[in-house]
């Protein structure tokens, strides 16, 4: 350490080893991964985003939703993210590859999202908006999420109701003559959640683990 | 390492009063971060229990607060306090004054108010959402610079040494200097300006966001604790033969830990099977720590109390972090707040236990006066302790029954919240109790800094005290 040169060298390798061990390894593995071209159904997958549903993304990120939510469904033997149904294969790099910033959340306050517009049963806007103004999921009567007003506007309506508007009830009736709009923020954040439907079987989102799962099935 | 000093007149020197100012300016700032950084993990806490709790605010989205909470945290507390530790300890180990002190009033204000424009941004709809680097893109550039000003002295206290050898408390000073603007430009390119593909982000992400713990915090902290333990127990360091290969293997093995949290994930197998193998690895760094300094446990004042819980957290914080990188316990506890738990014990328990240690030694070296109230430090260490034991508990507590029912699909998310809900009211008093600790801080700081200002204006008969009287004992 007395060898100043020689230290301040040995600092820069340590830093670029790291860097080159993980980051440039793993993009010389996946940065060229390019989208899957499926004969029978003449198309490719993943599909491209919608821009309303890129714009949506970035609202996404603004709001910091992946500090409670994640957008990866993880390997069959892990958790149980395929039984409650956030999607029926893994995540693969090949989903993310058309995402500008790819947010695969490091926490599950709430649950997963990768496929939201997947689900069964579906979810409609209508149902996401009103989630997302009153917190509560549509049928319950307790607040799971903090209900997000700021994305709505309450406007005086003016000649005929907004095609928009929430159709709210119980204690969130807009007062006499007002109606609940959402804003632009809060119609690009839905259509990204709907968009988010990684559904297609890639070659690769199939490598069932198959030495492993012979003696599960033996044991049954 | 066998630097004591028992004359008292060695006790402050040039050496301390040519960085007087700057290096309180630096301390300043970053205890006002941390109260704020404070407050809002309080927000933030309480909104998991409530959801409604202030929600009908943009500003004070859950996200939002999250976001703001971590820069603070990070850029605000963690980057001042343990730049004025760092250039303090590499100006008293070079053996003459630090030069162009200067450029740290520049670059501390620089990098203030970028952090605080940043925040804005934040606030109002920039964030990034990526961990550790949430502060949007466009004050990132001037943070990097306004590092550079603050480093200079530290490296021309390096350059210019008069010591013939280095000591431990040296090399990580250095190493965090140089260290966090390379990380920290490498990742704005790859994230911000030019991001790379897909899933290659959450790799990159990764990379940086354990790139700053064990390449630049981690270090910030080990520089106060390997030159404030010895000096306390007066006495060389057990096993320092071995200090060298445990830097090196932090600086080497850390960088590699940054797929630590992909286990399982739409990214190769092998990034989160060499992370795994790198925490373990990571094991010797902190199995030397603790022989190095463990002579610092349960003895001295306050101060070195302080560091000595923080050393011992920082040791936990990565036996625990290596045992949830395996795979089988990862299955449970990834994406829970087992994880936040352990980002906790590291950080809070383990970086700034041993920074506030660092302060409450350092001030009084710096000013020549002891602190304004000595109960107020001793009070300010139990209410620490006790904060950082509760939260820490709560956390885990709250974390492995949010694991156990994460793994039954038939659990709903909101039973779920019902579930952990006493252990998060519990990490929340937790938040509340630290943030009063912290408040104590404050005051405390303020008043003796005060004090020294209106005191310097007039010399001082004596100028030079025991040491014991420097520090608040509460032995």
């Amino acid at each position: 350490m007395k060898n100043g040169p020689l230290f301040f060298f040995g600092l820069f390798v340590a830093l670029t080893l790291s860097w080159a061990g993980t980051v440039l390894l793993s993009n010389h593995q996946l940065g060229a991964l390019t989208p899957f071209y499926d004969e029978n159904e003449s198309a490719s997958f993943p599909l491209r985003q919608p821009g309303v549903a890129a714009r949506g993304q970035l609202v996404y990120a603004d709001l910091g939703c992946a500090s409670c939510h994640t957008q990866q469904v993880r390997r069959p033997d892990f958790g149980s993210d395929l039984a409650r149904g956030w999607g029926e294969r893994q995540s693969v790099a090949r989903d993310y590859i058309f995402q500008a910033r790819v947010q695969l959340g490091t926490s599950r306050v709430g649950p997963d999202l990768t496929n939201l517009g997947a689900r069964k049963p579906a979810y409609d806007a209508e149902d996401l908006m009103k989630f997302l103004y009153t917190g509560m999921i549509p049928g319950t009567k307790v607040v799971t999420h903090p209900p997000c007003t700021y994305l709505f506007d309450e406007r005086a309506i003016v000649g005929e109701t907004s095609k928009l508007a929430l159709n709210l009830t119980g204690g969130f009736t807009p007062a006499a003559g007002c109606q609940i709009v959402p804003t632009e923020g809060a119609q690009s954040l839905v259509a990204f959640l709907l968009s988010l439907n990684n559904t297609y079987d890639y070659p690769e989102s199939r490598p069932m683990p198959v030495e492993k799962a012979k003696p599960e099935a033996a044991k049954k | 390492m066998t630097t004591v000093q028992t004359n008292a007149s060695h006790e402050v020197t040039a050496i301390d009063t040519a960085a007087r100012w700057p290096l309180l300016l630096l301390i300043h700032a970053s205890i006002k971060w941390l109260v704020l950084s404070g407050v809002l993990a309080l927000i933030g806490s309480i909104q998991l229990v409530q959801p409604v709790f202030l929600s009908t605010c943009a500003i004070f989205a859950h996200g939002r607060i999250v976001a703001m909470q971590e820069s603070i945290f990070i850029y605000g507390w963690a980057a001042n306090a343990g730049l004025a530790l760092a250039l303090w300890i590499l100006g008293r180990l070079g053996g003459s004054p630090l030069r162009a002190m200067n450029w740290v009033v520049v670059g501390t204000l620089a990098w203030n108010v970028a952090l605080v424009l940043g925040l804005i941004g934040i606030a109002t709809g920039d964030a990034t959402s990526i961990a550790f680097l949430q502060l949007p893109r466009y004050v990132q550039l001037l943070m990097v610079v306004a590092y550079g000003a603050i480093a200079v002295p530290g490296v021309l206290a390096w350059a210019g040494r008069r010591t013939e050898g280095t000591f431990a408390a040296q090399w990580y000073a250095v190493a965090a200097l140089f260290l966090f603007p390379w990380l920290f430009s490498a990742a704005q390119l790859m994230l911000l300006w030019s991001p790379v593909r897909g899933t290659l982000q959450a790799v990159a992400g990764g990379w940086f966001s354990q790139g700053i713990w064990t390449l630049w915090l981690a270090p910030l902290a080990l520089a106060p604790a390997y030159y404030i333990v010895p000096k306390v127990t007066g006495r060389a360091l057990p096993s320092y033969e071995f200090a060298p290969h445990s830097f090196w293997c932090l600086l080497v093995v850390g960088g590699f830990t940054g797929g630590r949290h992909l286990v399982g994930g739409p990214v190769p197998a092998w990034i989160a099977s060499l992370a795994i193998v790198s925490c373990v690895l990571l094991l010797f760094h902190y199995f030397v720590v603790f022989m190095n300094l463990r002579g610092g446990l349960g003895r001295g004042s306050t101060a070195s109390r302080l560091v000595a819980v923080g050393l011992l957290a920082y040791v936990l914080g990565g036996l625990v972090d290596a045992i949830t990188a395996f795979r089988g316990v990862a299955a449970i506890t990834q994406f829970t707040f087992v994880e936040v738990a352990q980002q906790q014990l590291a950080l809070y328990a383990g970086f700034t236990l041993i920074l506030l240690g660092a302060i409450y030694f350092a001030v009084p070296r710096l000013l020549g006066r002891g602190w304004f109230s000595a109960n107020l430090v001793i009070g300010h260490a139990a209410i620490a302790f006790t904060g950082v034991a509760l939260l820490v508990v709560s956390l885990l507590g709250a974390g492995w029954v949010q694991g156990h029912d994460l793994l039954d699909a038939k659990i709903s998310f909101a039973d779920i919240a019902i579930h952990t809900r006493p252990w998060l009211l519990a990490a929340t008093a937790a938040q509340g109790i630290l943030l009063l600790g912290n408040l104590l801080l404050l005051v405390n700081f303020l008043e003796t800094a005060c004090a020294g200002c209106c005191a310097s204006a007039t010399p001082t008969e004596n100028p030079f005290r025991e040491p014991s009287t420097m520090e608040a004992t509460a032995s």
